[in-house]
């Protein structure tokens, strides 16, 4: 797929300034589709407007990956030499990827990190740690309430970005679909490792998915 | 305000649609800021020529034919407003853009409006544009009248204008002091872009971040010494509580400029910290420059290199702070496991031990 980018790409460098399609054509970090555009990532904005949603909605997306990040963390702290560990490991170590990726969009487009960053450290370390403490299955419930925040949180922006204008934001659109899609299976692997076992499960996962709504909400604004 | 509309008419009896500009802008400014409505009052009675500021004045652009825009100006004159105009608020406004695109595209009809008008008319241009002119030439008298009223006259005066179109401008100095600082602003980042274009093409070699930062914030500053015998009137106009939100927002657009193209990509607290330390920096030299009295204001960049300097020591030191808090912490976890082995709580080698003992014991 790679290698039917790569001759798109050069059929359509013709068109453009050499070095534009030079950057287009260099690999970029993580298994993310080579952009066919001149630009990267996010369109030009046109209006004030566009640039403050689009600020939004990354700015949540960034704190969102950092708070999972940390959450990862935190089980691992409790977790990491029991026989979760691995799993555990690669399901942070997807998620570290998703906070690279986010990072490299905001600093290219000079989007402000919201301020709370510290704040969604400490709280999601001990929620991981502390889930971890009460058992794997309790670990296993948290990952399911929180991807299931995030993949929902990712379909409204999808859904918003859709109803603007799908085309003018494809690559977005493509990170964030990818990005859902592995949340989503975070999520599954959490219910197959016996995530509703857990006593309170209904409690715990709620909870957890209201704290999580309350964090996006404020990481939007602040 | 009748006394206004007087003044306001008989500059437009002097200049013929160029004033009309004026007049009808104060008799509908219904909006509480005049100053905040970029655009559009005015678009609506004007036909924007310029295509380089067409994006701007694409909201009621339409005014295909001579009938609809004199009709619209009456409505103007007799104080209605026109829903175009509410519309067409802040600069880039994306919600009225739209709608009024196709209008502005049979905007084709302007040149035969002039031509059936027969004058030979000069440009029109927006109420931004015109606000514009007048600010930049009534900075011109601001050494000489300070930021005032008589500035603002004497300016539009220059322009030929008549001096009741200060009245465009209800909040006086703030609005020229803003319209200062957002020029010496884009007159900074043009300058910090094509520096950073120099370097990304070769043919300049980068700085180092402190001596970036340091002649950033020089020829920033540099910038107020025309201005500088009338500038604590600017720090106190800026720091009115109907200022002082533009005031702050340009403030950290400079920052934020700044630290962008002195190559600061971060994503995390330091987005905040650095900024606010530049914050500091530019403002105490800013306040430390309006008592300089020496030659070339020598003192002032003075000052400059050595709160660069402590922001240095700072960042150094915390670095340093942040290494030995980890070896500490990490001494500390070994010194944990250490005890942890010798108090028999490991339990790996508790279970051995034991396994160890009992075989012992049923050996012997």
């Amino acid at each position: 797929m790679q290698r039917a980018a790569h001759g798109a790409l050069q059929h359509w460098a013709i068109n453009v300034n050499l070095s534009t399609a030079r950057q287009c054509l260099k690999p970029r970090a993580g298994p993310l589709l080579v952009t066919s555009r001149g630009y990267s990532v996010l369109p030009p904005p046109r209006d004030t407007e566009e640039k403050a949603m689009l600020d939004r909605m990354l700015r949540v997306d960034h704190a969102g990956e950092y708070g999972a990040n940390r959450i990862y963390a935190g089980q691992m702290a409790v977790l990491g030499r029991s026989k979760m560990g691995p799993l555990i490991q690669q399901m942070w170590d997807q998620e570290k990827k998703h906070l690279a990726k986010f990072s490299e969009i905001l600093a290219e487009n000079r989007v402000r990190p919201t301020i709370l960053l510290p704040i969604w450290n400490v709280t999601g370390f001990l929620l991981g740690a502390s889930t971890a403490l009460l058992g794997k299955e309790a670990a296993m419930a948290c990952t399911v309430a929180v991807e299931e925040t995030i993949a929902a949180h990712y379909n409204s922006q999808i859904r918003a970005l859709m109803e603007e204008d799908p085309d003018r934001y494809t690559e977005l659109l493509t990170i964030i679909k990818e990005f859902r899609d592995e949340e989503l299976e975070h999520h599954d692997t959490g219910l197959e490792h016996n995530a509703e076992s857990v006593p309170g499960y209904w409690l715990l996962k709620n909870a957890i998915q209201l704290g999580c709504r309350a964090a996006i909400c404020i990481s939007e604004r602040v | 305000m009748t006394a206004l509309l007087r003044g306001l008419w008989v500059g437009r009896a002097l200049r013929g649609l160029g004033s009309v500009v004026a007049a009808p802008c104060t008799t509908t400014v219904t909006t509480p800021r005049c100053n905040t409505l970029r655009r559009g009052l005015y678009s609506s009675a004007l036909r924007p020529q310029g295509d380089s500021k067409a994006d701007k004045t694409s909201s009621s652009a339409a005014a295909p034919s001579p009938t609809n825009l004199h009709e619209r100006y009456r409505a103007h004159a007799a104080g209605g407003q026109d829903t175009t105009t509410a519309a067409g608020s802040l600069q880039g406004e994306a919600s009225a853009e739209p709608a009024t695109e196709p209008e502005e595209a049979s905007s084709s009809s302007d040149t035969s409006y002039q031509d059936q008008s027969g004058e030979q008319e000069e440009e029109y241009e927006t109420e931004e544009q015109l606000r514009g002119r007048i600010l930049t030439a009534a900075l011109g008298f601001v050494p000489l009248h300070g930021w005032t009223m008589e500035a603002f006259a004497a300016g539009a005066e220059t322009l030929g204008m008549s001096s009741a179109s200060t009245g465009m401008f209800d909040n006086g100095a703030g609005d020229m002091v803003s319209h200062f600082i957002a020029h010496c602003n884009s007159q900074l980042t043009e300058t910090l872009a094509e520096r950073h274009e120099q370097v990304r093409l070769g043919h300049a070699e980068p700085k180092e971040t402190a001596d970036f930062l340091r002649d950033a914030v020089e020829t920033r500053l540099r910038m107020h010494i025309p201005y500088i015998e009338k500038w604590p009137q600017v720090m106190s106009t800026l720091l009115l509580p109907h200022n002082l939100p533009d005031g702050l927002k340009h403030l950290s657009h400079l920052v934020d400029d700044i630290w962008y193209y002195a190559g600061d990509r971060s994503t995390d607290m330091s987005w905040y910290t650095k900024r606010a330390a530049l914050t500091g920096i530019y403002k105490t030299t800013e306040l430390v420059m309006l008592r300089d009295s020496s030659p070339g204001f020598r003192d002032t960049w003075n000052f400059l290199d050595n709160r660069m300097r402590d922001i240095n020591n700072m960042a150094s030191t915390a670095k340093r702070v942040q290494a030995t808090g980890e070896a500490v912490v990490q001494g500390l976890m070994g010194a944990a496991v250490t005890l942890k082995n010798l108090a028999g709580m490991n339990k790996r080698h508790t279970c051995n031990i034991l396994v160890f003992t009992a075989a012992q014991a049923s050996v012997s």
